[in-house]
């Protein structure tokens, strides 16, 4: 049986690693790292069936040019964080490829990255016309079809990456800060991007707004585990709204106030109704309604500047948060109560689960 | 030969040796430092001096790369300048960190120019290698065919909307020293004659702007420095480099030496004297373009029109308004001669000091709460109310040679509801006058400052005085001549302040003026203007017609054409 978060004694032991260790962070170590370890009760804290993957950087005195502390992509392995890949300073997503969870897809500031070996092995698969990736979406229904979220449009492949053309025929102005694949109508699709909500019915082919136009700015998306016609959008001042019916029509939680900006939202795998949202002025909210209301689960957090909120799959209740360049909080009851899980100083831009199992 | 000797008279004049002899200077200035740092290598090798220490050096550097693209540019000058004098371990870790570690590719034009380059010459170096061996995880022939095909669309890019990155007083060292590569060190003679003609369009871009070696008029970036002291900055630098004008920074610049040591490209004659010439005044106006504009805008890249009016006294240079570029921007100022500008601060201007999510959200991809921390972490004045750099979106400017009329429209609500108006100490005279006017003098150039708004006065550190005034609706009118013109300060004094003028405040600020130089200028916020007759180059000195591709530079009986029509990848 797995210990509760609250009967562990986390012991925020720093070790510093040798240069001759670096083959535990892979691709791209040098120097010394930090590295968080936790007692052997919070051993194996990813989900049973799942890989936990964090994406983001250790940001704090960071501009391009400066020295950049080990950040990018790390994975949770036995209770330590350990780095996947290169250095990088902006990861903005995860996603993993359906046929072999092995390999991921990173929307990276330069580029998409595929990511082999479990992350390790690197390969920029975009050129110089398509940059500063905000978000990457892995098709299920289509081996090998991946879409990118771009500062000017949508980005497809359908070879895995070796190819890539623009799909983004309908958007209006082109910034586009999330995308999904509607996991159960292959062809389906959301965007979210800075004129509001779009939806596409053939693969990206063609785009158009869906909703009532009411809201501008979207954050981030999310489709209901529990019902294929339910989502969740985060938005920049216009609150967080909801569809019930595909994505088709929406309405707007009223629970949640106007005028701040939701970075993420959430639905818990394990408790139908249970979703959360993060900002940087409630920090993190959650309800057990599917939005009707909401209570504050930010005590115990360092603060409420929060970029990111994630549930892991398996766990009920069990919920992550990136509190800005402060760390990632875990909690085993969705946020009533927090324990630092690693990664101090960091901007987490997304948490992904990614099975251990080839399907 | 006749020529040649008046361009070597004209960089003697400013007491400057030869070209060549200023680019050997610039070499061993930094062979002889001690810095331990990869410039010092480069000099060294490119002296053919001390290669055991260079390599015992350049291993040290080596274990702990940093610094993204501008890593990879000292590091490939490093493999080209190594020439067999680095030792087998050397060689091979400078290699082996295009493996081992991921330099960014960043998220401006200056970035991605320097990240291509060397890309596109580490694959040329090391071609057939296969994807294990590059942190892109792409081929040689990959990385090396990309970065070709992102140089080349910059470089047309440049040549028909210019460049975003435009006229910049530190980053032009970024666009003269990968070019200065890829002259030097492209084995494709197509890459190699097109890095040069590039290098000459940006040498005239740069030269038909300066002032005895100060870069003036308005500028895409600068900085809290060198937007008031005008010498301090790395294009003054570049200006004795290259035209042997003005000064050069003590040591001179990074950027500078990276251009020596590799082509070390000599200006043609022709723009020397461009850059030297200013024997009669003229104006020139050019055309650039925005940095990418990522939201709230239906085009990426917005037209920029710039208007510089240069005398042997003084220039005045501007741009037509908006924010064309975030935090750095500086739209307008008169700027004048000194014998030795060097710790002066010779120069006038006003701003309006904008600090805005909106700016940063237009330019940059990043989310609300935290971009405005993230730039004030490395560009501290982005959001103080006394800053003097930066521009606004409540800011248009009209300018008609030595005139200018700068309107503020700013509502209600704004983030600093004032303008600032920056009068250095460094003044020969300084006068408010009962007539509305502030006169001054610096140099051999007369200013008149007409505020349209009250104000008051400032303390700026480092010296100076700041004019401030927190009215919305606001207006600058600068008018400018040579103290030769006139035979006393209290003559010209009396001319201007009996020039026609007629301001309005409501409903927006409007300005009839009639200029010192007889001009009728009716300027009103907001108003239509019609850049349709503007070239991308326009001056005595030089003219492109707008998609020719083509710059004619032309000095008495001299004419180049600059010719980037046969550009691949148009």
């Amino acid at each position: 049986m797995r210990p509760a978060v609250s009967q562990m004694i986390p012991a925020m032991r720093v070790r510093r690693v040798r240069h001759g260790e670096c083959h535990r962070f892979g691709w791209g170590c040098v120097g010394w790292h930090l590295v968080l370890l936790l007692t052997a009760g919070a051993l194996g804290l990813a989900g049973q069936n799942a890989r936990l993957f964090v994406s983001g950087a250790s940001s704090k005195g960071y501009v391009v040019g400066a020295k950049l502390p080990p950040s990018g992509v790390f994975e949770l392995v036995g209770g330590e964080w350990l780095q996947r890949g290169f250095t990088h300073p902006a990861i903005a997503s995860i996603d993993y490829d359906r046929g072999d969870p092995n390999v991921l897809y990173l929307a990276g500031g330069n580029g998409c990255i595929r990511a082999t070996e479990g992350g390790r092995k690197w390969r920029i698969t975009t050129s110089w016309d398509m940059t500063e990736l905000l978000d990457v979406a892995v098709d299920p229904h289509h081996a090998g079809t991946v879409f990118i979220a771009l500062p000017d449009g949508i980005a497809r492949t359908a070879d895995g990456g070796r190819t890539w053309r623009r799909v983004e025929a309908g958007l209006a102005r082109k910034f586009t800060k999330t995308i999904r694949v509607d996991r159960a109508r292959a062809g389906h699709l959301l965007a979210g991007t800075e004129s509001g909500l779009f939806a596409s019915v053939d693969n990206g082919g063609t785009w158009r707004r869906t909703g009532d136009g009411g809201v501008t700015m979207i954050t981030h998306l999310a489709q209901s585990p529990h019902d294929e016609l339910v989502w969740l959008a985060g938005t920049q001042g216009d609150g967080v709204v909801r569809s019930d019916d595909g994505g088709r029509t929406w309405r707007r939680l009223g629970a949640l106030p106007l005028g701040e900006t939701y970075y993420q939202v959430a639905f818990d795998p394990g408790a139908k109704g249970r979703v959360a949202v993060c900002g940087w002025k409630g920090g993190v909210r959650v309800s057990e309604d599917g939005g009707g209301t909401f209570a504050e689960r930010s005590a115990g957090l360092p603060s409420k500047q929060v970029w990111s909120v994630a549930f892991e799959p398996g766990r009920p209740g069990r919920l992550l948060a990136g509190v800005h360049e402060e760390a990632v909080y875990a909690s085993d009851d969705a946020g009533v109560h927090w324990t630092q899980f690693g990664l101090p100083g960091w901007i987490v831009t997304s948490f992904a689960f990614v099975p251990e199992e080839r399907r | 030969m006749r020529i040649a000797l008046l361009v070597l008279l004209g960089a003697m004049a400013y007491g400057a040796p030869p070209f060549p002899d200023r680019v050997k200077q610039v070499i061993e200035t930094n062979a002889r430092l001690e810095n331990g740092s990869y410039q010092t290598i480069a000099a060294r090798l490119a002296l053919r001096r001390d290669p055991e220490w260079c390599s015992r050096l350049l291993l040290e550097l080596l274990r702990e790369p940093t610094g993204d693209m501008f890593w990879m540019f000292p590091v490939t000058a490093i493999a080209y300048l190594d020439r067999g004098q680095l030792t087998p371990e050397a060689r091979t870790s400078l290699r082996g960190a295009w493996k081992t570690y991921m330099p960014y590719r960043g998220d401006t034009e200056n970035h991605w120019l320097l990240y291509y380059s060397t890309l596109y010459l580490m694959a040329q170096k090391y071609p057939n290698e296969p994807g294990e061996s590059w942190f892109t995880g792409k081929t040689s022939r990959e990385n090396f065919a990309e970065a070709e095909s992102y140089l080349y669309h910059w470089m047309n890019l440049t040549v028909t909307a210019g460049q975003g990155e435009y006229d910049c007083t530190h980053y032009l060292g970024v666009y003269v020293l990968p070019l200065s590569y890829l002259a030097a060190w492209a084995e494709d003679p197509r890459m190699r004659s097109a890095a040069e003609r590039m290098l000459e369009w940006i040498m005239a871009d740069f030269a038909v702007e300066t002032l005895d070696g100060l870069y003036v008029g308005a500028h895409a970036r600068t900085d809290d420095v060198q937007v008031l002291e005008k010498w301090n900055g790395v294009s003054s630098d570049l200006a004795w480099i290259l035209f042997g004008t003005g000064y050069p920074l003590p040591g001179f610049s990074y950027y500078g030496f990276f251009y020596c040591v590799a082509r070390a490209y000599e200006p043609p004659e022709v723009i020397v004297r461009i850059a030297t010439d200013r024997s009669a005044p003229y104006t020139h106006r050019e055309m650039k373009r925005t940095r990418h504009r990522w939201r709230f805008n239906d085009v990426r890249n917005g037209p920029v029109y710039k208007t510089t009016y240069m005398t042997r006294d003084y220039a005045v240079g501007s741009d037509q308004g908006g924010i064309l570029q975030p935090i750095q921007q500086h739209r307008w100022d008169v700027t004048w001669a000194l014998e030795d500008p060097r710790g002066k601060r010779n120069t006038i201007f006003s701003l309006h000091p904008n600090s805005s999510v909106h700016e940063l959200q237009t330019y940059f991809t990043g989310m609300p709460d935290f971009l405005t921390e993230a730039v004030v972490r490395s560009k501290k004045s982005y959001d103080s109310p006394d800053k003097f750099l930066g521009g606004s979106p409540y800011e248009e400017v009209m300018q008609d040679r030595d005139t200018l009329i700068a309107l503020y429209n700013i509502p209600e609500g704004a983030r600093f509801p004032h303008i600032n108006g920056f009068f250095p100490e460094d003044l020969d005279r300084f006068e408010e006058h009962a007539s509305g006017w502030i006169f001054a003098q610096g140099g051999r150039a007369y200013i008149a400052y007409r505020p349209l708004a009250p104000y008051t006065w400032a303390v700026v550190a480092g010296g100076g005085r700041r004019l401030v005034s927190p009215h919305l609706r606001n207006g600058t009118i600068l008018q400018v001549a040579a103290v030769s013109e006139f035979a006393s300060f209290e003559e010209f004094k009396a001319k201007v302040a009996a020039l026609p003028l007629e301001v309005r405040m409501a409903p927006v600020p409007s300005v009839h003026f009639r200029s010192l130089r007889g001009a009728a200028l009716s300027f009103t916020f907001g108003q239509a203007r019609d850049f349709r007759a503007w070239k991308p180059f326009d001056s005595p000195f030089m003219e492109s017609e707008r998609g020719s591709r083509r710059l004619t530079l032309r000095h008495g009986a001299l004419r180049r054409v600059v010719d980037l029509s046969d550009l691949p990848g148009r």
